[in-house]
């Protein structure tokens, strides 16, 4: 399968009378696209702001943040069986707004989370301060249940998302990245020797708020798969995950996937790069047993040396990890996972809930419980008031002036366990 | 199949229809009474530490756990006793926001244990 990127470079989003891109400027009609998006029935009003780089702009709560991308060629439309009708995405040309981005905001319950500042101390933590983001502000309809106010959410995303990105759709792209991955047999008789690399991507399923959807299927309850990796640059898993904002994947980080990137620059010279495994991460314990079962069968039919792992969220997912782990290495299979830490704040305590001897070669995003102080900002577009009801804020963290004293989990993409990070060791 | 409980949502609700037992505490008194029962050979069902909603965040928990036991499960001590090690490291730094009693929080914290219950008792059911 292969596809390819046209990369449209956005330097700046602004609202105007008509909506097009022109000179890598975005212009939104915001009533053309606040209509489109009130036409569900579950959300009230609808309101937009742009934050730019270097803004002394704080977003707050963020759910979810999304590339705007348009099918130019192949088959199916971008977030198939979501906005688009199911259709086997990942082949042909995408265009792509790159540079900017939908942020959805809102409260859906009381202690919502996710933080971007687009300027300060708070900005170096997350990758999309560094966008030009259109943020949409969903009201919802008095009484709206919080599954269905979440879903109505995720649907203005996806839809805002698509809106820009068919803006893009007869724009010449500034760059074309190139992707293919080739059938089992063709991959072998062209890199017979070269080691044989899959991906196991771990997929957030636990219930409401914490969930993820594959060509609109709840992930939860499927059983582990198989993906091209360039069916997830056109959208095939999407977020649907609120809850834990410093490691959750956000669609954006769906799309632009930087463990498949990776793989594929060193595909055909280093390595040879097979495809991607998604699993769940349930609740139920069997549901564990028998998804991890599945990432150790499906890398060894797929005739792997090595995989890469990466977790997505904390606690009950460590367990999964662990077991993915375990059940790969147990086949020969080596593997590196990608995790995240809640080390405590000094950073001495256990990272992990689970941990294996087998787990000897382990990548960390970050210690999530490290305090950060961010300074107030000029502009904040959401909810201020739910910096003290923010996963790792606390009773106080909101200031006088504004300023606000948290853990880092409260930074949307601060400790992403895909390694989609600004900030490096290295 | 037995579920323990501290979330009142869960102990009265309607469509949750395997048994129930209620545990007048906090979240981590829920995880003592289930490490308990696993002493007594039941068998871990659920994941103590479901949701990315942290333990010093949420005052609700709920774990289902087999309804026959047997000699002690030792996979479902482990993850029981790393679950209780996990919930005092993160009540070092309690939040609390659930603690403060604030009505709307106790609300929505309840509806996401509900719902993440309701999702293991599912694929319990359909199995």
């Amino acid at each position: 399968m292969k596809l390819e990127l046209g990369n449209i470079i956005i330097h700046d989003i602004q609202f105007g009378n008509v909506s097009k891109v022109e000179k890598g400027i975005i212009y939104i009609n915001k009533n053309e696209l606040g209509a489109l998006l009130s036409e569900d029935e579950n959300i009230k009003s609808v309101s937009f702001e742009i934050a730019r780089p270097g803004e002394r702009i704080r977003i707050l709560p963020v759910k979810d943040v999304i590339e705007p991308r348009i099918k130019v060629s192949g088959r199916g439309g971008i977030f198939p069986g979501m906005i688009a009708k199911v259709d086997t995405v990942g082949s042909g040309r995408t265009n792509v707004l790159k540079g900017a981005a939908v942020v959805t905001a809102g409260k859906i319950v009381g202690f919502q989370e996710g933080i971007i500042d687009m300027s300060g101390p708070g900005a170096e933590y997350t990758p999309f301060s560094k966008l030009n983001n259109l943020v949409v502000i969903c009201e919802p309809v008095p009484g709206l249940a919080q599954h269905a106010h979440e879903k109505a959410v995720r649907l203005a995303g996806l839809k805002a998302a698509a809106y820009l990105g068919n803006l893009g759709k007869d724009i010449d792209a500034d760059e074309v990245e190139i992707f293919e991955t080739p059938s089992l047999k063709e991959g072998i008789l062209k890199y017979p020797e070269l080691p044989r690399v899959a991906y196991v991507q771990m997929l957030q399923t636990q219930g409401l708020l914490h969930d993820t959807y594959v060509y609109g299927v709840d992930m939860k309850q499927s059983l582990t798969t198989i993906l091209y990796p360039t069916e997830l640059m056109d959208g095939a898993v999407v977020s649907g995950n609120c809850v834990s904002a410093c490691d959750k994947n956000t669609t954006y980080h769906h799309l632009n996937n930087p463990v498949v990137r990776d793989l594929y620059a060193k595909h055909g010279k280093e390595l040879n790069f097979t495809g991607v495994i998604i699993t769940n991460e349930n609740v139920y314990l069997a549901d564990k047993e028998r998804s991890s079962d599945w990432s150790a069968k499906l890398a060894e039919l797929l005739g792997v040396d090595g995989v890469i792992i990466s977790q997505e969220g904390f606690g009950n997912p460590d367990t999964d990890l662990i077991m993915n782990c375990k059940k790969i290495e147990a086949k020969g299979i080596k593997t590196v996972i990608i995790t995240d830490e809640y080390a405590g704040r000094d950073g001495a305590s256990q990272s992990l809930a689970d941990a294996d001897a087998s787990a000897d070669a382990v990548v960390t995003g970050g210690n999530a419980n490290m305090l950060i102080k961010l300074p107030p900002m000029e502009k904040v577009i959401g909810h201020i008031e739910a910096a003290d009801v923010i996963a790792g804020g606390f009773d106080g963290s909101l200031k006088s002036d504004g300023s606000i004293e948290v853990e880092l989990q409260v930074i949307t993409g601060a400790t992403n366990e895909l390694g989609f990070n600004r900030l490096s060791a290295r | 199949m037995i579920l323990l409980t501290n979330n009142p949502k869960v102990q009265m609700g309607e469509k949750i229809f395997c048994d129930k037992e209620f545990v007048e505490g906090s979240y981590r008194d829920v995880l003592i009474a289930v490490r308990d029962k696993i002493h007594k050979g039941h068998r871990l069902l659920s994941h103590p530490l479901s949701g990315s909603v942290k333990p010093n965040e949420t005052p609700y928990k709920s774990v289902i756990i087999s309804r026959n036991s047997a000699g002690m499960d030792l996979d479902s001590l482990k993850i029981i006793e790393d679950s209780i090690a996990a919930y005092d490291k993160f009540m070092q730094n309690s939040m609390k926001y659930g603690y403060n009693n604030q009505e709307s929080l106790l609300a929505d914290f309840s509806e996401i244990d509900y719902r993440l219950i309701k999702a293991a008792l599912d694929s319990a059911s359909c199995r």
